[in-house]
């Protein structure tokens, strides 16, 4: 098993309504059944949210298996300026 | 030079040092909060980042810049936290040789910072609510 991280800003944080989430999980897990796991603790909240998926403080375009102590932040659309 | 912030205090802009006589264009954005979301009047806009990685990414678009458009400085700062109608939540100064390069620099960059750098806000309205702000202009 390892442990990850994952912080919440914005929506996810609105649906959520945590700031953090410490996940023990499976070692083959990747970033993808993470957001699975994310969306199904939501329930309907982020149906019509895209994510981008961060790892450790960089986005991620393909799936990528999971290491222990990652940081993982599910992005929704962001709103700067 | 690049020099990227994220601050939660009124923005103060950049002071440029008079020596410099090797640009001929300093272009100067300051973007404002309206006092309106959707029709709606506003308390305040509430500003959250994701610590590290928005000043990263500010930075990795504003090195971007300096090689794509030729451009001398780009100076860059964000507020968060609450900021009110009228009151600025980003300032950029683009330093050039000529005009037209800090024109397209300037679109350029805030165009990939709205699509890219991890900060959000909350439109707060007068009657309480607090709902998406999602200018994407």
């Amino acid at each position: 098993m390892i442990n990850v991280k994952v912080k919440c800003f914005s929506q996810v944080k609105y649906a959520l309504g945590v700031d953090v989430l410490t996940f023990e999980v499976d070692e083959n897990t990747t970033s993808i059944d993470l957001e699975k796991i994310i969306r199904e603790r939501a329930g309907e909240k982020l149906n019509d949210v895209s994510l981008r998926i961060a790892i450790n403080q960089k986005y991620q375009k393909e799936e990528i298996a999971l290491q222990d102590g990652d940081e993982v932040v599910f992005i929704p659309p962001v709103q700067g300026g | 030079m690049v020099i990227v912030e994220i601050i939660n205090e009124p923005i103060e802009s950049f002071q440029i040092a008079n020596g410099d006589n090797q640009n001929g264009a300093e272009l100067v954005f300051n973007g404002k909060v309206r006092a309106t979301e959707k029709g709606k009047p506003i308390k305040y806009l509430e500003y959250e980042y994701y610590e590290g990685m928005a000043e990263a990414e500010l930075k990795r678009l504003a090195n971007n810049a300096c090689k794509n458009f030729t451009i001398n400085h780009l100076y860059c700062r964000h507020r968060v936290g609450k900021v009110k109608p009228s009151e600025i939540s980003i300032h950029i100064i683009i330093l050039s040789k000529h005009r037209k390069e800090a024109i397209n620099a300037m679109d350029w960059f805030i165009f990939e910072l709205k699509k890219n750098v991890p900060i959000w806000k909350w439109a707060i309205l007068k009657d309480g609510k607090k709902v998406p702000s999602d200018c994407i202009h």
